[in-house]
């Protein structure tokens, strides 16, 4: 009994990580009523400022050194003493100053704008916000940062409470500190005026201006006070737990979270003792786990303790899910349409063929191989994302789970493939029923598929961002409970898990060559494939019943239920759906890594992946081939590694993602996908005018031999890539000239016929041209050139090309900002009159 | 035995009985009518029939089947439709594709079909979305968008969708308001017109010369209570109603109803 309560004791340390920051969601919450998932990221910032200070005695502003420009030179680390260390107390006033500019620039530049937003948008907003500061810290502060010093006493205390076994101190300490951190929120919003205004504010906006505040002003103010305490608890409570990473601190989120629901996300001493619990349990659980979990119940050693987080959300969000605050004068904007998909197969058709030459053209390349490994994670990636699309676009249900199904996908798989003898760097022999792929693949999918309806149960009562954070507990709880689990996966101290090569009919359809390459061409045909039949099978959901039933729960779950449509199964129809695709991308990420482990989808992927797929454009298919192609270790940034040299646009890529994620919530929620087809169009309309044929061709394929068409298409498509191919063994000229003529007109014949629209006469499509360059030429100039004077920097050339080319981005996003402000959003759903509609209108008769 | 009936049927919202032994039948066949001022209970008179909101007592039967722990869903299946006074359509689908999603039945293995064979799963139901869109007069609007159109075009939509499953009894509320008063005739018209295709409607209007032009029956709600009810003629007379619409008079909207009801009264007499 005494062993329980001391265990139970020690964890109240943990727990006060917990409860200060849970405490700190609390007043995000009621200040904006946004769920802030950025609120570890926050912490983590500030304590890494006040660590750097006092013992490096350097500052780092937060941002990087990512305008490297002589004219316009951001600074970005200050040295406070060259003697490598500042006193504690300026230290800590300087962490503290840090952490108010992060709340304040959380409140002006991230979600303020917002404040009108639909929830996902700000979910993607405070992830985009997580992905900048983890980012910027992981430039400048690094990953294997020196352990920070804690600043309160740590020699154990001798026989306490006369328990009699030593007990850490500092643990004393940290409870009491965050009791007083509690207690005085507490008091905050009980007792002065600006509390008594921030409750009257989460009720209704009026309120507060009655009180004399402006909301908005509030809302910066609860900003800056969530961050101090963030900052305040990282620093004094943060080392108790051991090594800190900016990662990990990050991941904090998800037990802060269960506190904070503890609390009803409104009160705080109920917040901070939640917090205090939870962590006490699970140290319990942990230090009691090989007593309490034996037997047939083994398997539940090491996952348990972050298993507890998840039981607490649900339970909360199940019991009182109505019951949560939800502020009055926010309307909830919809999500962007969701655009019917057109000639899916002809792209499809195009695009694998383009990704085929591609992969035979990069096969053994040189220091060019690498394109042909990005083609094969930019497949990968794409068809995750397809799944985010079909869940997040097409039903509205935000998952931040898709890797963790994936995860699910590939480890089954590989298990089923395993045949108790030891593979790579896997000696220890892993025992299964040796499987052959295509069989173990499909298990593999099936285990994805019950992981996601387990997943959607609780989304049939939880909506929104709530059960974005149950989603996310779940892919915590999933990881250490199976991917990281060695009971049940077999794999000693975290070696990675061996998947066996593919093969179709005897010939390798595998990732790898012979040189231990990612450059087969086979698996990009294989991949190519399989994410054109998932395409074909979202574009078919969207056009059918299925989509139809979809986007009518997406809209309106009242009115569907009215039509006659089951929401629940709608729901877990599209979560398992959902998991389907993402498992097959698990599958084909196993196949790719060939040896897989649970680094391989950790839960921050799955931020990623939601946040890029958003940045594409969520609710459309091309949405999420651009977000498959400018992801991690995809096409777009091994492109720019490569041909922007030096640029390590790799390691910027957290941070720019994040970053562009926030403005693409704010300024263009249908994603970039448009922006991008908008230009598309234009280009295909003004090659059916003047590109030789193609008008005849295009006109064919809207009557009833469109399946002709398609297959001279084909044809032609495929001519090209064995061109590509042969080029090498063409020895004439003359033949070679008139053959490269000739397929370039069949290219061009194939992509005006894709993406042409109505057929414009030459005189119209050059007016569309016109008008596209007079709409965002002029902006776009003024950036290119403002990036070109502010170039001459540091010594590398790529920024020559690189900085206009930003400067241009910029322009046009401040373009967008200025049209915004002035003529306010050209919004697709602009309200309707409904409130109107209720007042009955009986005045006419009569 | 009418199609729908109500014994006894009372909701309450904490200690407020929006409904309280409400009674109702309606006959096959025929629209009935259900009026009362603002408050009185009617949307929640709906909610309930459709499994909105819960029963604290009493029954609901509908084609002999008792109604009873059935989700909306199931109700909407059994064929008992509904309209929203806020309209709640389904903003991001074409009108065409709003009426397709409350007309489809969906099976469990729909989504097979229509992800391998698209299209051929919606045939069957092609016809009948076309016959509500030409009721409603929106066929030339299918492919448009709720948001793009005007409100009274809305309101249609919004009964459109309830009668494209070709339920047997459409509940409709307020589907008037905000009509002009000719579009508001018109809209009598066709409610007519359904009824002789074999539905059944049940009307909830503040828009008496609607109301009284149209109904076979009528049902009085004052405070939850059903205070009269009678054929359009017995309503009209009925000195409850007069003094429900014209006595405890709280707002404007009220009285307005009540001018509305005596000027009506007026002409038809
Ligand atoms: N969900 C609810 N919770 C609490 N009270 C409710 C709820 N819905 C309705 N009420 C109350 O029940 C009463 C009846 O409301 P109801 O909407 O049914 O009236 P109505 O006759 O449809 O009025 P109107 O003509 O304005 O549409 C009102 O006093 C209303 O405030
Ligand atoms: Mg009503």
């Amino acid at each position: 009994m005494n062993s329980i309560i001391f265990n139970l004791l020690i964890g109240l340390g943990i727990g006060s990580l917990y409860a200060a920051l849970g405490a700190g969601l609390v007043v995000s919450y009621k200040g904006s009523g946004v769920v802030n998932f950025a609120h570890g990221a926050m912490a983590m910032y500030g304590m890494f400022t006040f660590d750097t200070a006092w013992n490096r005695g350097e500052l780092f502003l937060p941002w990087c050194d990512f305008l490297p420009t002589h004219t316009v030179n951001l600074p970005v680390r200050i040295t406070l003493d060259s003697d490598g260390s500042w006193p504690m107390i300026p230290s800590l006033i300087l962490a503290l100053g840090m952490s108010v500019l992060i709340g304040l620039a959380a409140h002006f530049l991230v979600f303020r704008p917002l404040r009108n937003a639909a929830p996902l948008g700000k979910v993607v907003a405070s992830v985009g916000f997580t992905l900048y500061l983890q980012g910027v810290a992981l430039i400048n502060f690094g990953n294997s940062f020196p352990q920070p010093k804690s600043i309160v006493p740590d020699e154990p205390l001798k026989n306490f409470l006369g328990l009699g076994k030593a007990f850490p101190q500092n643990t004393v300490w940290v409870v009491g500190f965050t009791v007083l951190l509690g207690a005085v929120l507490w008091g905050i919003y009980r007792f002065t005026r600006f509390g008594l205004a921030t409750r009257a504010a989460a009720g209704n906006e009026k309120g507060a201006i009655l009180l004399g505040y402006s909301p908005q002003r509030l809302a910066a103010l609860n900003w800056v006070l969530a961050s101090v305490t963030a900052t305040l608890a990282a620093i004094i409570v943060g080392p108790i737990q051991g090594t800190i990473t900016p990662i990990g601190l990050t991941a904090l989120i998800v037990p802060a979270l269960a506190a904070a629901l503890i609390g009803g996300l409104r009160s705080i001493p109920i917040a901070v003792a939640g917090g205090l619990a939870l962590g006490a349990v699970q140290t319990l659980l942990d230090l009691k786990k090989s007593s309490w979990f034996t037997g047939p119940l083994t398997w539940l050693q090491d996952g348990v303790r972050n298993v507890i987080p998840l039981i607490v959300i649900i339970v909360v969000l199940v019991l009182r899910g109505k019951s949560l605050p939800i502020r009055g004068t926010v309307e909830e904007k919809r999500l962007p349409l969701a655009p019917m998909p057109k000639r899916q197969i002809e792209h499809t058709l195009f695009w694998i063929t383009g990704l085929t030459v591609f992969a035979f053209i990069f096969e053994n390349a040189g220091p060019l191989t690498i394109f042909a490994g990005s083609i094969q994670t930019g497949l990968v990636f794409a068809i995750i994302m397809l799944s985010i699309v079909l869940l997040t676009g097409y039903v509205g249900q935000i998952s931040l789970a898709q890797m963790s199904f994936a995860g699910m996908a590939a480890f089954f798989m590989a298990r089923m493939m395993a045949d108790g003898i030891g593979r790579g760097s896997n000696l220890v022999p892993v025992t299964g029923p040796g499987l052959p792929w295509p069989i173990a693949a499909i298990l593999g999918v099936a285990a994805a598929v019950i992981v996601g309806l387990l997943l959607g149960l609780p989304a049939v009562r939880i909506r929104g961002v709530q059960l974005a954070v149950v989603t996310i507990a779940f892919a915590i709880s999933l990881q250490s409970l199976y991917l990281e689990n060695d009971e049940l996966t077999q794999l000693r101290a975290g070696v990675p898990a061996y998947v066996k090569e593919p093969n179709l009919f005897g010939l390798s359809i595998g990732a790898r060559s012979d040189r231990q390459l990612n450059e087969r061409p086979a698996f990009v045909i294989f991949g190519a494939v399989l994410l054109a039949l998932c395409a074909i099978a979202v574009a078919n959901i969207r056009r059918t019943g299925v989509g139809r039933r979809f986007l009518a729960v997406r809209a309106n779950e009242r009115a569907a239920s009215a039509a006659g449509i089951n929401v629940s199964r709608t729901k877990l129809l599209a979560f398992g759906l959902s998991a389907a695709i993402a498992g097959i991308g698990g599958v084909m990420l196993g196949f790719k890594q060939v040896e897989v482990s649970s680094a391989n989808f950790v839960y921050g992927l799955s931020l990623s992946l939601l946040a890029f797929a958003y940045l594409g454009g969520i609710t459309s298919i091309n949405g999420a081939l651009f977000g498959g192609a400018v992801f991690a270790g995809s096409v777009v940034p091994t492109f720019s590694n490569y041909f922007l040299k030096g640029t390590n646009m790799d390691r910027y890529l957290t941070v720019l993602g994040g970053f562009f994620m926030i403005v693409t919530a704010i300024v263009h929620p249908e994603g970039a996908a448009r922006f991008f087809q908008g230009g598309m169009g234009y280009a295909g309309n003004w090659l059916v005018s003047v590109i030789p044929g193609a008008r005849t061709l295009r006109d064919a394929r809207e009557g009833p031999r469109r399946k002709v068409v398609n297959a001279i298409l084909a044809v032609l498509l495929f001519g090209f890539a064995l061109w590509i191919y042969n080029a090498q063994f063409i020895d004439s000229n003359t033949v070679w000239v008139i053959v490269s003529l000739l397929i370039f007109w069949a290219l061009a014949v194939i992509a005006a016929v894709i993406l042409g629209g109505i057929a414009p006469t030459f005189g119209e499509a050059g007016r569309g041209w016109v008008g596209w360059f007079t709409k965002f030429g002029p902006a776009a100039l003024v950036g290119y050139v403002a990036g070109w004077i502010v170039w001459p920097i540091r010594v590398d050339d790529y920024s020559k090309l690189w900085m206009p080319l930003l400067g241009a981005g910029i322009a046009l996003f401040v373009r967008s900002l200025y049209r915004q402000i002035r003529y306010g959003r050209p919004d697709m759903h602009a309200p309707t009159p409904e409130a109107a509609n209720d007042v009955p209108v009986t005045a006419e008769v009569g | 035995m009418a199609l729908l009936e109500s014994r006894g049927l009372t909701v309450s919202y904490g200690g407020l009985h929006a409904n309280d032994q409400v009674d109702i039948d309606i006959t096959e066949g025929k629209l009935v009518g259900l009026i009362g001022p603002n408050g009185a209970g009617k949307t929640t008179f709906i909610d309930a029939i459709t499994g909105f909101t819960p029963l604290s007592a009493g029954t609901v039967t509908f084609d002999g089947v008792d109604l009873e722990g059935k989700s909306p869903d199931e109700r909407a299946h059994l064929g008992l439709t509904r309209t929203f006074q806020s309209l709640e359509l389904f903003e991001d689908l074409t009108v065409r594709d709003n009426l397709m999603a409350a007309a489809e039945k969906a099976r469990w293995n729909s989504f097979i079909t229509d992800i391998l064979m698209p299209g051929r799963g919606e045939r069957a139901y092609q016809q009948q979305v076309d016959e509500a869109l030409d009721a409603l007069d929106l066929a030339e609007h299918a492919d448009r968008l709720p948001s793009d159109m005007s409100h009274g075009q809305r309101k249609l939509i919004g009964v459109a969708r309830a009668l494209a499953a070709r339920p047997k009894l459409v509940l409709l509320d307020e589907p008037a308001a905000g009509l002009d008063t000719q579009e508001s005739q018109k809209l009598g018209f066709k409610l007519r017109e359904f009824l002789s295709s074999g539905m059944s409607l049940f009307l909830i209007d503040h828009d008496m010369g609607l109301v009284l032009n149209v109904c076979d029956y009528i049902y009085v709600l004052d405070f939850g209570r059903i205070i009269a009810h009678g054929t359009p003629a017995e309503v009209r007379k009925d000195p409850t109603v007069i003094a429900a619409y014209l006595g405890e008079s709280a707002g404007e909207a009220q009285a307005s109803a009540g001018t509305a009801l005596n000027t009506a009264t007026e002409e038809q007499s």
